[in-house]
């Protein structure tokens, strides 16, 4: 994304940002009004399809069987792709991915660039690279458009523009107009539509992500509801598809399953208004379509967890967002308090897991209440609250505990451990801020805020504190922990007597 | 850019590619605890939806039917017709109720017997052509196209390209028109995949795409709204050739 950068480089801990979430009463609410629509959705629509476990028995299976023999799906995938006419290219990392689109944007003479929704392109930051070299980059998704023009990262897998109400979107999109826009919603949609529609037919290239790729073709397979893939991939000249690494499916047939699971498990419709199957670039005679497509299969840390027992199941994850809008703590503290390009439980085991980086990213493990509600939503059955808990093992083992952190914590724990002396704490807080408050924001860069303010604004505390809202999010939890089903209280309960054992042995799931 | 001096950059590009691969998969063998070249197809008892399922078969008037309120259910219009005479008669008299000035037909044979162009005064009629199909599309009214499959279980209509039929004509116009010759609607997906598995890779289309209804997002506040690329407004006229 073009505006601050939300990996990595942020000094704050998940808690810190889930207490700023918390505070946005409008974004809480949101949220939850959002998963909880999609929710309902998803289990409707599994209800309604029937037999969900034995589909989703079969989605594991097929998952688990094409990354069990990886290597050889994917060499398929490759020799296909490049007998359809496709340019297929290797990024070990994200530079690497990065570096070869700018090479492919060049060498095209691009001048504008059109992107449908890729999580993967989320992850390389690609739009902020583009940008640098004069070459412009637009998000086609309505979400990803309107959170790209606020310069923000998106916090939701499926609905990245959650957070943002409709006054502010048209805030942003009279921006873009150049004339003040009312707040309603088929006005800024049609607002979008045309000057997006621009967009699609001046782009010298279009961007796609990749849900499925089919090895037995060499074919990629997009799911989308608006158009705008598939404008993405029929209008430019050059089209540039960023594949993760384990997206492959064997056959057409698998195809089924997975389309069977995906708009079910997302959205809670029988199948995305729009699913397209692109095999290579235009024939020779087809009127429309891309005349070069490159395909540029990416790695960035996927294949880490080949062979780690705990943790390849990762890599059945078909990125439909289900375990968010399962997972009470997401419903509460929104995506971007996970800080990563992936939220909710996936973002909480994936983030870690794809930047090597346990102990930096240590804290995302706890955003978790454990109740087992990510595991019954998958479609692909990842055992993630397993995860966390070797997440959490892991991080306990590896030992170290950072000096200043074991200093604060006792600080913490002094103040507390007293909640008289917590009360006042907050409460010379809200009277010391007046100094430094200027329209809810704290932005003096002084004391212990100095870290923190270089980056952002801190926002000015609240007048309902993070530990008061508590008592409404630990309702909420407690409603939620009755749902635990006997088979995850004995999934859990056998993970806990595998960890009392001691060391990593654990059985394969 | 030359041509000679961009292909060389293609075939730069494509050497790198081909040193990269070997490191790529190698990696996966090593990561899997593989050796060697192993180029045997793995076996794949999984393969495909649960055998149950794919015993699932309605008879055509209950396919019609679940078709139809699918497509209804997503935001469309469905109708159901006897024959392609009726199905043009429904296309005109559309046409003028929405005052259509350019209508965009794929160059099919079913289009073409219609002869559309005769009974629409003030509209102009346009057959896809691959030198300039995607600027008429662009500023089509209504697109129409004869399918080659549709799923009842998902609402479902599928269209593939070929020099005859752009990919364009049922994406750009405002509306879209898709003719279902009955024999075409199967009851679930599979059975329309079934055509693509195991193809002659030569043989297939570049471009398969399944429409389940209007373009749609819900991206603002939750808000439905219809028509935010793609067509909002889509009518399925199935046709059974009684």
């Amino acid at each position: 994304m073009s505006g601050a950068s939300h990996e990595g480089t942020s000094p704050s801990t998940v808690k810190e940002r889930a207490e700023i979430a918390l505070n946005n009463e409008f974004l809480r609410k949101a949220v939850k009004f959002t998963t909880e629509r999609l929710r309902t959705g998803k289990k409707s629509a599994s209800e309604e399809h029937g037999n969900w476990d034995l589909w989703r028995e079969r989605g594991r299976q097929i998952r688990l069987h094409t990354i069990a023999h990886l290597d050889y799906y994917l060499s398929q995938f490759i020799e296909n792709a490049r007998a359809n006419g496709v340019h297929v290219h290797f990024a070990a990392t994200s530079e690497e991915a990065v570096e070869l689109t700018m090479a492919i944007a060049k060498e095209a003479g691009a001048r504008s660039v059109v992107k449908s929704k890729s999580m993967v392109s989320e992850e390389l930051h690609i739009n902020a690279a583009l940008e640098k070299a004069g070459i412009e980059s637009v998000e086609t998704d309505l979400g990803e458009y309107i959170i790209q023009l606020a310069g923000e990262a998106p916090s939701h897998i499926i609905i990245p523009a959650i957070h943002k109400n409709r006054y502010q979107i048209a805030e942003l999109l009279s921006k873009e107009a150049g004339k003040e826009l009312p707040p309603d919603t088929s006005i800024l949609a049609g607002f979008v539509r045309r000057k997006l529609r621009e967009k699609f037919l001046e782009a010298d290239i279009g961007m796609t992500g990749c849900n499925f790729a089919i090895a037995e073709t060499g074919s990629i397979v997009l799911f989308e509801n608006e158009g705008n893939a598939r404008m993405v991939s029929t209008v430019p000249k050059t089209q540039i598809t960023l594949m993760g690494m384990e997206r492959i499916i064997p056959t057409w047939d698998d195809l089924e399953v997975m389309s069977t699971l995906l708009p079910r498990s997302a959205t809670g419709q029988k199948l995305t208004v729009y699913m397209s199957g692109i095999t290579g670039p235009r024939r020779p005679l087809d009127g429309d379509g891309p005349e070069e497509m490159h395909i540029i299969i990416v790695d960035n840390g996927r294949s880490l967890q080949l062979g780690d027992p705990e943790f390849q199941e990762l890599l059945n994850c078909i990125r439909c967002g289900a375990c968010l809008n399962a997972c009470p703590v997401y419903r509460q503290i929104g995506g971007h308090a996970y800080g990563g390009t992936y939220s909710g439980p996936i973002g909480a085991v994936l983030t870690p897991s794809l930047n090597k980086n346990i102990m930096e990213w240590d804290d995302i493990a706890n955003a978790s209440s454990l109740c087992g509600a990510c595991y019954e939503a998958c479609p692909v059955k990842i055992p993630l609250h397993d995860m966390l808990v070797y997440l959490r093992n892991r991080k306990v083992k590896n030992g170290k505990r950072m000096m200043l952190e074991s200093a604060g914590m006792k600080g913490f724990k002094l103040v507390m451990g007293n909640h008289k002396l917590y009360e006042s704490a907050v409460k010379i807080g809200r009277a010391g801020q007046v100094l430094v408050k200027r329209e809810g924001k704290i932005k003096a860069k002084i004391g212990p805020l100095k870290g923190w303010n270089s980056y952002r604004h801190l926002s000015a505390l609240p007048k309902q504190s993070f530990r008061e809202a508590w008592q409404e999010l630990e309702k909420d939890l407690k409603q939620e922990m009755r749902e635990m089903t006997a088979e995850t209280k004995q999934r859990m309960e056998q993970a806990l007597k595998t960890r009392k054992g001691g060391g990593n042995s654990h059985e394969q799931h | 850019m030359s041509s000679t001096e961009h292909e060389a950059f293609l075939r730069d590009l494509r050497e790198k590619s081909l040193r990269q691969q070997e490191q790529f998969i190698g990696n996966i063998k090593q990561r899997l605890g593989r050796s060697g070249q192993g180029g045997e197809p793995p076996a794949h008892p999984f393969k495909g939806a649960p055998d149950f399922w794919q015993e699932f078969e309605l008879k055509q008037d209950e396919r019609v039917n679940l078709f139809m309120d699918n497509w209804k259910k997503a935001g469309g219009h469905a109708v159901q017709l006897r024959t392609m005479e009726e199905a043009k008669r429904f296309i005109v008299q559309l046409s003028k109720d929405l005052s259509a000035k350019q209508l965009l037909i794929q160059n099919q044979e079913e289009l073409h017997a219609m002869e559309l162009d005769r009974s629409l005064n003030g509209a102009e009629v346009s057959v896809w052509h691959q030198q300039q199909g995607l600027s008429v599309a662009a500023g089509a009214d209504i697109g129409v196209v004869v399918v080659d499959y549709a799923a009842a279980y998902t609402g479902s209509i599928i269209v593939t390209s070929s020099p005859d039929k752009g990919r364009s004509v049922s994406l750009l116009p405002t509306v879209m028109i898709a003719i279902i010759p009955a024999e075409r609607l199967y009851t679930r997906v599979g059975q329309v995949l079934a055509h693509f598995n195991g193809s002659i890779r030569e043989q297939m289309p570049a471009g398969i795409h399944f429409i389940s209804g209007p373009s749609r997002s819900a991206d603002i506040e939750n808000d439905l709204t219809i028509g935010v690329h793609g067509p909002g407004i889509v009518y399925a006229l199935v046709v059974t050739n009684e």
